[in-house]
């Protein structure tokens, strides 16, 4: 076969996939507009739990451990810690992507996007979201450090509560409108 | 086995005719075609080219020089068409956010430019291919327009319309199906005309049908002007949040790193 039409059938068949997983349903299918409750609680789920965590991590508790415990029961509890690990990375992603979405909200929101900010988000999600798997993989096959989360975690903090500033914005904003419709509604009405 | 394709070319001519027909009831039955004045002239236009070519194949037979210059300039005539149906689609999905709009634009032509100068430079350059590579270069365009265009619908996660969406993706399949249809003439030109228009008239079936599929209902049209937040929003908040995805990678950056203490 022809390198041509190698090439153009390659073309193809990677816009035919594109085109089925973009029509494809999300799983979890929100509409901006409709999460502005859940957007309240976005990012601090997780975090509330970070002392709770660390406790768990902590150097000294498992030298404790190690000494006074058998083998066996110490392979259980680094088995447990990873999972510990691996869950708390998988709610600490949860909460990141629900900032996102509220950094997308404000993105349909906005009258003007800038290219180069929405490029630069694209590709560091592009790169949390792979290097997310990678460490995830490597807790999962036991071969990654159990992963030192506070850092992480104080990211999505911070980033939460700049957030929110955007979110009461967006409240008083959304209260307005629901002002002007109703009040459009009554004079409706009253009209009728 | 050629009169037998050409026989059921003529069959297909028919059925694509009598489709064609129906979907242009259907936006005028539906009052659609105010919606969607454009996709309207391009059924138009592809009815008009059926009637025309049937004539002119006719008069001047299937292979000859005439019929096949006529048939290229139509068909400019229905992809410059097809153009405008699919921006029009674009604006459908997407005017309701400006921001968001105003970014597409930008990128959507973008890339039609350069799948066209790909198309331009991956083709066979020889002057009696110039027009089926040509046409294979706007499909592929067409077709990638579309899908980036759903891509940031899906990235944005903006609403849509089930009739914008069927209608685009009818588009989309069917320049899918012409750049490989397209690539198969340019490879295989003798001996593979009739089966190339066939394969094409069957390709443009299904996307009548998904057409529609998609015009049967009446359009409930839902001009829903979004309350925009000030610029300043987006300025002073998309940095920082720029910022802290950066700094969160190189956190994850650091995890990755063998050096890191393991317990």
């Amino acid at each position: 076969m022809n390198f041509n039409v190698i090439l153009f059938f390659g073309f193809v068949g990677i816009l035919l996939l594109a085109l089925g997983w973009t029509l494809r349903r999300p799983q979890t299918h929100r509409r901006p507009q409709t999460e502005a409750d859940s957007l309240e609680e976005c990012g601090q789920r997780h975090i509330t739990y970070l002392p709770q965590v660390r406790q768990a991590f902590a150097k000294s508790d498992y030298e404790f451990l190690s000494k006074n415990v058998p083998p066996d029961v110490l392979r259980r509890v680094r088995r447990e810690r990873r999972h510990v690990a691996v869950a708390y990375l998988t709610a600490l992603r949860e909460d990141f992507q629900n900032l996102l979405r509220m950094a997308r909200v404000i993105a349909v929101l906005s009258p003007e996007l800038d290219a180069i900010r929405e490029f630069e988000r694209l590709r560091l999600t592009a790169k949390f979201a792979w290097q997310y798997e990678v460490i995830r993989w490597r807790l999962l096959a036991g071969v990654a450090p159990v992963p030192q989360l506070n850092g992480l975690s104080d990211l999505v903090s911070r980033l939460s509560v700049r957030m929110e500033a955007a979110m009461k914005e967006l409240g008083e904003r959304a209260a307005i409108a629901a002002e002007l419709a109703s009040s459009m509604n009554r004079r409706g009405l009253d009209v009728g | 086995m050629i009169v037998g394709i050409a026989q059921f070319q003529q069959t297909m001519w028919a059925v694509n005719t009598a489709t064609g027909v129906f979907v242009l009831l259907l936006l005028v039955v539906r009052k659609s075609y105010r919606v969607y004045p454009a996709f309207t002239f391009y059924i138009v236009v592809n009815l008009a080219q059926a009637v025309l070519l049937f004539v002119i194949y006719r008069q001047w037979g299937f292979s000859s020089t005439a019929a096949w210059l006529f048939a290229f300039g139509t068909q400019t005539v229905a992809i410059g068409a097809r153009g405008l149906a699919v921006a029009e689609i674009c604006r459908h999905l997407l005017s309701c956010y400006p921001g968001i709009w105003g970014l597409a634009k930008r990128i959507l032509l973008i890339c039609a430019g350069l799948v066209l100068l790909y198309s331009g430079f991956a083709g066979r350059h020889q002057w009696k291919l110039a027009v089926p590579s040509a046409d294979r270069g706007l499909e592929l365009s067409i077709a990638t327009v579309i899908v980036v265009l759903f891509l940031f619908v899906r990235y944005y996660d903006v609403r849509t319309e089930r009739t914008d969406r069927w209608l685009a993706t009818g588009f989309c399949l069917y320049s899918c199906f012409g750049v490989l249809n397209d690539t198969f003439a340019d490879r295989y030109l003798y001996g593979y005309a009739e089966l190339w228009s066939l394969l094409g008239m069957l390709a443009f079936f299904g996307s009548l049908f998904l057409w529609s599929w998609a015009l049967r209902k009446p359009l409930t049209v839902t001009v829903t002007k979004e309350n925009l937040l000030p610029l300043h929003v987006y300025q002073s908040l998309t940095p920082e949040i720029n910022l802290r995805l950066r700094g969160l990678n190189e956190q994850l950056c650091r995890l990755w790193k063998p050096e890191v203490t393991r317990h």
